[in-house]
């Protein structure tokens, strides 16, 4: 990086010396941004490069130079390969499931919640509702094979006393996905009421005081007033949401599943796991793991692309 | 017709007031139906906490036979003197305490001094320095390369794997840049008349002024370190170096197998590790969040609204 003046152009004319102490100032600027520089580079950047081996036949022994080129060779396989495609499957229609059962969850949550007209009741339910969020899903694994066991289980003894047989939600193909979706609610839709509250509070309250003047009751309020004042930051979100669509639910998956539930819940981040570093394929895995950083770049930038489209602001 | 006109208001503000006092019965329906809600809602939300508290508190006997809802059976606290007597309970706990207070104070300084300069607008080459480092967020080498760096640099197996690849966390970081650039220009001018460096006023004149947000990031920084289990899975192996998350998970391994043999016996039983200790080992490890978690409440919204919706 240079350290030429770049204001020179904005600033009152200053004096050649008050320049030099400008760009001896700006140094300490640059060192400051240093150890992020490096640690960027060295952590982030390294393994971009390091994704050539999935088109080389990688052995650890002969490292990265060594191993020949297998051009495509990888990806040919991948995309001829079932566990591959299962695994594809499987994150899209995770993906989807929880989109659209969790998405708007957040939204009415937070219009319900900004009805409570009892503060102290309001806050002590944010309090509570918040927590999840902040715990590891080793904890909420943990607490949902309990509450969920086939041995006592609180949930098959409800069902019990209705008649229903205990239903084994872990090593289920049918209903493991209905655990990876109930538990994802559990843990983020209290979490994510916050961004609409704050929204809430970007909305003009005259335009509240004009619908009830205009004798427009609670429904027509929510429905006039607060959802066009939130959609811009809903439509924000749910862009987002498409953007980490192939990511974001592996450390879920991986605290949660075993071998019984691969053929509903194996997706690529647990795949690229268990094979890369379980069987040392690694050049295979790279190849998946690049596949999934492409589709995932490609739906960031194509958010981006439709949030500036339409609402005149991008992520970034 | 006439008598109508002025009436009109003096109406509509008599209703506006009988509807603030008294509200119509579908709105008091409302309100009785939303306050049901949440408390169902907080109720759902605590219920796994109880239900897991009671089977830690209950004789072993009582919770394999399925008898523990949401009290305690036979009630006893010897499980929690077990685990805090165990000794890979107590080293992973000691792990993750090392961990969390490395990783967070490293993170917080390092993402910290990135946020300063990339604050500044004069800074050369700023917007190039920013999409450098927000490109990380959006593509990844993933995971294999990744692994394969840290194996070529000797960090398999050592702590400093679990924080130095993440100590600039670039989300973070832009919320601390957005706060910075919130502060007025006025400070640092006058802090460069009286001959201060940028270092200068970045500790004492930013840092104070910005002490919500840093809490809040700071925050961030130790649940993810705390909560991280994924790092640990990848890169450790040595038993007395993995941090408690991994030391849970892999105690749970054993109760997802007790659950795959639904017609269980005994003898098997014997082998996984009793449930009641399970749950206490669980429940010990969330106590930590549990007590940052309300004193950094009042802060960390604060500090979302910051990041999150600026304008």
């Amino acid at each position: 990086m240079t350290n030429r003046n770049p204001h020179s152009a904005t600033a009152p004319q200053p004096s050649r010396r008050s320049v030099c102490k400008n760009i001896r100032a700006d140094r300490e600027l640059y060192l400051l941004l240093l150890p992020g520089i490096a640690v960027l580079l060295l952590f982030k950047y390294t393994p971009m490069y390091g994704v050539l081996i999935a088109f080389k036949d990688y052995s650890i022994f002969d490292g990265m130079g060594g191993s020949p080129w297998v051009g495509m060779d990888n990806f040919r396989k991948l995309f001829e390969s079932d566990d591959f495609l299962l695994v594809l499957r499987n994150t899209v229609e995770i993906s989807l499931l929880k989109l659209v059962f969790l998405f708007p969850l957040p939204i009415i949550a937070a219009i319900l919640l900004n009805e409570l007209r009892q503060l102290a009741f309001r806050k002590a339910v944010q309090t509570v509702i918040y927590l999840p969020h902040f715990l590891s899903w080793i904890i909420i694994s943990g607490l949902f094979i309990d509450l969920l066991s086939i041995n006592g289980g609180l949930v098959n003894k409800l069902l019990g006393s209705f008649g229903i047989e205990p239903i084994p939600f872990f090593l289920s193909n049918a209903y493991f996905r209905g655990v990876l979706v109930t538990t994802a609610g559990w843990k983020e839709t209290g979490w994510s009421t916050i961004v609409y509250l704050a929204a809430f509070s970007t909305i003009d309250p005259g335009l509240y005081e004009a619908a009830r003047m205009d004798g427009a009751g609670r429904w027509k309020r929510i429905w006039h007033v607060t959802l066009p004042g939130i959609s811009p930051v809903i439509v924000l979100m749910l862009i987002l949401r498409l953007g980490s669509m192939f990511t974001g639910d592996t450390e879920q998956i991986l605290a949660m599943y075993n071998s019984t539930v691969y053929k509903s819940s194996d997706i690529i981040g647990t795949y690229v796991y268990r094979m890369g570093l379980g069987k040392q394929e690694y050049s295979f895995t790279t190849a998946v793991g690049l596949f999934e950083s492409v589709i995932g770049f490609a739906l960031i930038l194509s958010g981006n692309y439709l949030s500036r489209k339409y609402l005149r602001r991008g992520i970034w | 017709m006439d008598s109508l006109t002025p009436r009109m208001p003096t109406s509509a503000q008599a209703k506006r007031r009988r509807r603030d006092i008294r509200r119509s019965w579908p709105e008091k329906l409302f309100d009785v139906c939303n306050y049901t809600l949440f408390v169902l809602l907080g109720l759902s939300t605590l219920l796994p906490f109880v239900n897991l508290l009671a089977k830690s508190l209950s004789s072993e006997a009582a919770v394999v036979a399925g008898r523990v809802n949401l009290l305690p059976i036979d009630l006893q606290l010897g499980t929690y003197r077990y685990v805090l007597e165990d000794d890979a309970f107590m080293g992973a706990l000691r792990v993750s305490l090392l961990l969390t207070v490395l990783g967070t104070a490293l993170s917080l300084l390092v993402t910290t001094l990135t946020a300063y300069p990339l604050s500044k607008p004069r800074l050369a080459g700023r917007k190039w320095l920013l999409l450098i480092f927000i490109f990380t967020m959006l593509f990844s080498g993933g995971l294999i390369p990744t692994y394969l760096l840290m194996h070529n640099l000797h960090l398999v197996n050592t702590l400093p794997a679990l924080f130095l690849p993440s100590m600039v966390n670039v989300f973070n970081m832009l919320v601390i840049k957005n706060y910075f650039e919130g502060l007025p220009d006025s400070l640092e001018e006058s802090a460069k008349l009286d001959g201060a460096g940028h270092i200068r006023i970045l500790l004492s004149i930013y840092l104070p002024l910005s002490l919500p947000v840093l809490a809040t990031i700071a925050l961030f920084f130790a649940v993810f370190f705390w909560n991280d289990y994924f790092n640990a899975m990848i890169y450790i192996s040595t038993p007395s170096l993995k941090p408690l998350q991994l030391f849970l998970k892999e105690l749970l391994v054993s109760s997802s197998d007790f659950l795959r043999n639904a017609t269980l016996n005994p003898d098997q039983a014997l082998n996984t590790a009793p449930q009641s200790i399970q749950a206490a080992s669980i429940l010990l490890a969330t106590v930590p969040i549990l007590l940052v978690y309300p004193f950094l409440q009042k802060y960390f919204v604060k500090g979302v609204l910051v990041g999150s919706v600026k304008e």
